[in-house]
């Protein structure tokens, strides 16, 4: 059975008059096994098929390769569809809208019907999100999860069905989005990886899809644990200012806690395999006496209703400045991490915008930060379009050329994070 | 004090039988039933064991009921979670090692406080008497705070020299000189003891780079002579009803160093390195030897033992006198409850750092 472990980073002195209690909970899992250990396990594999694909011809050639190596990682007994998504959402296999299980005979027939996906049409992933949430829907499975390729721009549905079935969707299935080549849109992508809790990334070139897709469906079928929650109590009169994962990626959690009973909220964390994660979390509590000692959250990591590991975040007030005036590296590093990947999507933003000025001011901020916490590969991807002069002063000058995946790169990757270097 | 026990629910660290706290994190073991204060902690020794003495003194620590009915935050009377913070605004459920009592007796009695500005109590006490007023152990050691887990170093020192002083046989000499020397030997003993006790709590811990450290003061009542031995700025005064009260210490710091070099107790106390002391417990410890001092008791009085949480809002003996005197004569009647009220006071003052008040009563013509 998975284990889990929560260890609290925080300094948690007070000044008098202080309110913030800020924390990095480490969540750590071991233990998970396999995908389906925990009632059933589905997965649908969602191929842009729309005419573009064929712009160039290995782009379709790749993605069918694509799926049939996911096809190979899904393990026998779970469900699975393929589904080709251009106007509309079509299903490739099995043939009828439904879920197929996994044995040897649907794994061939399935790698068959995917070798026969062609292109042509438009992008309508909105209508894809619906039908695979259709189609989730037709199995009682612990486990849910897609895999989305697209190649391009949302063309060919009304504004607002994306959002419309992204709204559905949320909660229901966790979805991987990859983009190849450079005709996509990050932010779009990046919607879609948000409200379904999974990974977004570029694959620029067409060889690379299917390592990708085969690191993508290990990585869901070592998922043993289908689904943790952070539950998160804080005292009467707080306010949880905000709780955000910060390692491996950001992700703001706020707006989705749920609140389950007076002074608990739960926030969904999708399912787990052996890994760790780290969470910020911003309690402002009422101020209390110099001396007194209170309780800002207690954070527990919650699966089926069952609290799997806790961790305590405290409040001390001290009028001891040597104590109070002290941050924790985990919670500086991991705020600098942050504020990294906001300002390198503000600043590409801006260079997007034309305001090359403001472009290359938050940039070289932005390449300070990264050089200051040794996150050497965003460094990477930012020398890709900058020039870095003095990394030290965050002085950089923009590139002449960049290629736009360069640029697309660096704006999908900004939010992953390097972890705190810990004393040893 | 050497019965195996079991480990700390909270923390793992091993824990003595009978203990009410855990000497490592200081969660609560047992749940202790209120009001054990005035159950019969005073230990008379048997007819048998009093010839030799040995071992037939030990005392008996006993807490207060923490305030608030038991399981209840203190603030709002909600429950308390498993974790010792309350459910609805998360104060945390007061320690028994924030705040406890001892009174092996009726006439000697302690009280132990966090004080307020202060997030943990690092003193620490361990009080013993022999009911017929005979002989009297009080110890306090005050941790260090600028050291980690110095509230572990303090109780452990404090608890190991009462018990060294315990097992000590009562002097057989008669005379006062032979008293003196046999107390002055002991508690040099049981400073020695104590003073290994902190460096254990710095080896338990990996040898830490700061290493817990803690004052040590002890003072012994036998018969008619008080004799104290000390380390550090913890203090001993002798208080009586009529005469000229006397600091029977001489504290271990900066402070005395410059009144020494002649300026007065108040600009030395103005200073901000008044309190930076010079001898003390613990595995950094440069010399641990205390310096004694010693008493005849000719008349009735207060038998003082405090840490600097008292005496830095009351430091001149006539100052401390004044003050017992007048907490005595609004209703503090016994040893334990003027040494509640001395903390209680100190707290009124700010109680800008651990409290510690240890008294005896001394009545010669009760002997």
């Amino acid at each position: 059975m998975a284990e889990f472990t929560a260890e609290v980073f925080q300094n948690e002195y007070l000044a008098d008059g202080a309110t913030d209690a800020h924390a990095v909970v480490s969540v750590a899992c071991s233990g998970a096994g396999k995908a389906g250990v925990t009632g059933d396990a589905a997965e649908i594999i969602i191929v842009d098929t729309s005419g573009s694909m064929d712009m160039p011809p290995t782009k379709i050639s790749a993605a069918r390769r694509a799926a049939r190596v996911a096809i190979g990682e899904i393990i026998d007994g779970a469900w699975f569809a393929v589904i080709s998504g251009h106007s509309i959402a079509q299903m490739v296999y099995p043939p009828h809208p439904g879920m197929a299980k996994m044995t040897s005979v649907t794994r061939a027939e399935a790698l068959t019907a995917v070798d026969r996906l062609r292109s042509g049409g438009a992008t309508a992933i909105g209508s894809w999100i619906q039908a695979a949430n259709e189609l989730f829907g037709q199995v009682s499975a612990a486990q849910r999860h897609a895999i989305l390729l697209t190649d391009g721009k949302i063309e060919g549905e009304p504004p607002g069905a994306l959002t419309a079935a992204l709204a559905a969707a949320s909660g229901r299935f966790q979805c991987d989005c990859r983009g190849i080549g450079q005709d996509w849109v990050v932010d779009e992508l990046r919607e879609i990886s948000t409200a379904l809790m999974g990974t977004v990334d570029i694959v620029a070139q067409p060889e690379d899809l299917e390592a990708d897709f085969e690191a993508m469906m290990q990585a869901a079928m070592s998922r043993g644990v289908p689904d943790a929650r952070l539950r998160i109590w804080t005292p009467q009169g707080s306010e949880v200012l905000f709780v955000r994962q910060v390692a491996p990626t950001v992700e703001d959690l706020t707006g989705r806690g749920e609140q389950t009973a007076p002074l608990i909220r739960e926030f969904p964390t999708g399912a787990w395999s052996d890994e760790s994660r780290d969470y910020h979390v911003a309690v402002r509590v009422p101020v209390a006496a110099v001396g007194s000692e209170r309780l800002a959250a207690r954070v527990e990591l919650v699966v089926n209703d069952e609290v799997r590991a806790k961790a305590l975040v405290k409040a001390v007030w001290s009028t001891d400045t040597d104590l109070t005036t002290r941050i924790d590296p985990a919670v500086a590093h991991y705020t600098g991490q942050v504020k990294l990947a906001d300002t390198i999507q503000k600043g590409l933003a801006a260079k997007a915008a034309g305001d090359d000025r403001t472009a290359t001011v938050l940039l070289g901020e932005a390449a300070k930060l990264a050089h200051d916490s040794g996150n050497e590969n965003t460094t990477r991807l930012l020398e890709k379009v900058v020039d870095v002069v003095d990394a030290d002063t965050g002085t950089v000058r923009l590139r002449q050329h960049v290629e736009k995946t360069d640029e697309m790169a660096l704006d999908t990757r900004s939010t992953k994070t390097t972890r705190i270097r810990r004393e040893p | 004090m050497t019965d195996a026990g079991d480990n700390c629910h909270s923390c793992g660290e091993p824990v003595v039988a009978g203990d009410a706290f855990c000497e490592g994190c200081g969660s609560t073991l047992v749940p202790s039933p209120p009001n054990l204060t005035s159950a019969g902690a005073a230990l008379v020794p048997d007819a048998s064991a009093a010839g030799d003495g040995a071992g037939s003194h030990v005392p008996k620590t006993t807490f207060s009921a923490a305030p608030g009915a038991a399981g209840t935050c203190v603030e709002c009377d909600s429950p308390v979670a498993d974790d010792g913070f309350c459910s609805v605004c998360g104060k945390k459920a007061p320690s028994p090692r924030d705040h406890w009592q001892e009174s092996p007796t009726d006439w000697v009695g302690g009280v132990c406080d966090k004080g307020i500005v202060h997030a943990r109590n690092e003193d620490a006490m361990a009080l013993a008497a022999v009911g017929d007023h005979s002989l009297a152990v009080l110890v306090v050691c005050d941790g260090v705070t600028s050291a980690p887990d110095s509230d572990r170093a303090a109780l452990a020192a404090a608890r190991e020299a009462c018990a060294a002083l315990v097992a000590t046989p009562q002097a057989t000499a008669s005379g006062i000189a032979g008293i003196v020397s046999h107390w002055s030997a002991a508690i040099a003993g049981a400073c020695s003891v104590a003073n290994a006790a902190a460096v254990g709590v710095a080896r338990s811990l990996g040898d830490p780079v700061e290493p817990p450290s803690c004052t040590f003061v002890a003072a012994v009542l036998d018969r008619d002579v008080v004799t104290v031995g000390w380390c550090g700025d913890s203090r001993a005064y002798w208080l009586p009803d009529a005469g000229a009260p006397e600091e029977l210490t001489l504290d271990h710091s900066l402070g005395t160093e410059m009144m020494r070099a002649g300026k007065s107790r108040a600009e030395a106390e103005a200073d901000p390195t008044f309190h930076t002391i010079t001898r003390w417990l613990g595995a950094d410890s440069v010399d641990a030897t205390p310096d004694t001092a010693s008493k005849t008791i000719t008349e009735a009085g207060w038998l003082l033992v405090c840490s600097d949480g008292l005496w830095n809002y009351a430091s001149p003996a006539v100052a401390v006198k004044a003050l017992v005197h007048e907490l005595f004569a609004a209703g503090a009647a016994t040893s334990v409850e003027l040494a509640g009220a001395l903390v209680d006071w100190a707290n009124e003052q700010g109680g800008h750092d651990n409290i510690t008040a240890a008294l005896a009563r001394v009545e010669p013509s009760l002997r």
